[in-house]
């Protein structure tokens, strides 16, 4: 499985959407996501893949698509 | 180690629970705060444990964003214990909103709970009804109120030993239609859900508990139940008031006969209360509790871990499912 599928699995299990309507270019608030379900996918992917996503990144983050990349930089970056 | 007296009330409950023997008590906290408290007590030392806890969640921060940007504060550091199975339950007077996102996000939700919620009663007047949601979740949507009543289910059954009870939504009437958008469209899915909803009932039907289990979103639940707490005090006072010559004699009466005062810290809620939804056992105290809140907390939620609720919620809604009804 992909970081990108694995990504979006966590996703669709915390905002309660299914994974096929998640796209790259949707975005939480489509996803009718709160803060709260925003907080725990970054915290999930961030235990699941021993990162960090600051706040900064975080907030520049505007689909899923941006999301993803970030999770695959950084874990590309710890080899 | 949160709250309006904290450190030092929520510590002198901490040791006073641990004096009794049946828990052992984790202190998570500053360490200085922690070293001092204990201070007073020399024989507690020996009787508690302490985890250091560095950064402090502020009321009125962004629930959302301070336990991500304080990974160490007490509120986070306190969840993980109860994840990592160091701790068999958590208790905060610290802020609601951080403790029930640290909650969610650490501990995660019980299958088919979106949202934690926090229930409680009125004890004083209707000895078997919990509301549902006190504060946890000021927007709620429709299919949220099926979860709250299932967690409300479980909570009358297992903690007031009623075998089925009756569920109800409140609202500004009794008919099916009346009442807000989220309270119109839950209605239906509660008349689905195969839990023993009985429709709608109305604010002055409470107190008559007219059903053992009333939903609420936590907006209109939270400022119902700080009115309510403030009837005793007001109450006790204006009584005063009127008989200002006699007033101790009015006092000893009141607090003798009936005591107003004590409206909130009755029963089983005394204080703090389950948040419920979450894989864990977790208990939110009120900001104001003191040490005998604090005690009364730790012995609950140890009650809660014995008689594992958590559990019953989780077959609660393995049974609905099984059935189709939610």
């Amino acid at each position: 499985m992909t970081v990108e599928e694995e990504v979006k699995q966590i996703v669709s299990r915390i905002v309660h959407v299914e994974e096929s309507t998640i796209t790259r270019e949707g975005t939480f608030k489509e996803m009718k996501a709160d803060s709260l379900d925003i907080v725990q996918a970054l915290v999930a992917v961030e235990e699941k893949y021993d990162i960090e996503i600051p706040d900064e990144e975080a907030q520049k983050f505007t689909n899923f698509g941006d999301f993803v990349d970030f999770v695959v930089a950084e874990t590309a970056k710890k080899g | 180690m949160g709250g309006d007296y904290a450190p030092q009330e929520v510590m002198k409950g901490a040791i006073a629970a641990a004096h009794q023997g049946n828990v052992d008590i984790i202190l998570v906290g500053q360490e200085d705060a922690i070293t001092e408290g204990l201070r007073a007590d020399a024989s507690a030392e020996k009787l508690v444990r302490r985890v250091h806890a560095s950064e402090v969640i502020i009321e009125g921060e962004s629930p959302a964003v301070a336990i991500r940007k304080k990974k160490d504060s007490s509120i986070v550091v306190g969840m993980k214990l109860v994840r990592q199975g160091e701790a068999d339950a958590f208790i905060s007077a610290g802020s609601s909103g951080a403790v029930a996102a640290s909650a969610a996000t650490y501990l995660g939700m019980v299958e088919g709970m979106e949202r934690p919620t926090l229930g409680g009663g009125f004890s004083s007047f209707a000895p078997n009804i919990v509301m549902m949601d006190l504060g946890a979740n000021v927007d709620c949507k429709p299919h949220q109120m099926v979860s709250f009543a299932i967690a409300g289910t479980v909570y009358a059954r297992t903690l007031y030993g009623i075998a089925n009870p009756t569920v109800a939504l409140l609202s500004t009437g009794a008919e099916q239609g009346k009442g807000n958008e989220l309270v119109k469209e839950a209605y239906p899915l509660l008349q689905q859900s195969g839990l023993n909803f009985i429709g709608n009932i109305e604010g002055n039907e409470i107190l008559l508990s007219k059903a053992n289990v009333i939903l609420c979103d936590g907006f209109v639940g939270n400022v119902l139940l700080k009115f309510y707490e403030s009837i005793g005090t007001r109450g006790r006072a204006w009584f005063m008031g009127k008989a200002p010559i006699c007033k101790g004699l009015v006092g000893f009466l009141f607090d003798r006969f009936l005591p107003l005062k004590k409206l909130s810290y009755e029963g089983e809620e005394q204080g703090s209360g389950i948040l419920w939804g979450v894989d864990g056992v977790v208990r939110i105290a009120h900001g104001n509790c003191k040490a005998e809140h604090v005690v009364h907390g730790i012995n609950a939620a140890r009650k809660a871990v014995e008689t594992n609720i958590v559990g019953s919620l989780k077959n609660e809604i393995a049974l609905l499912k099984e059935q189709g009804k939610i």
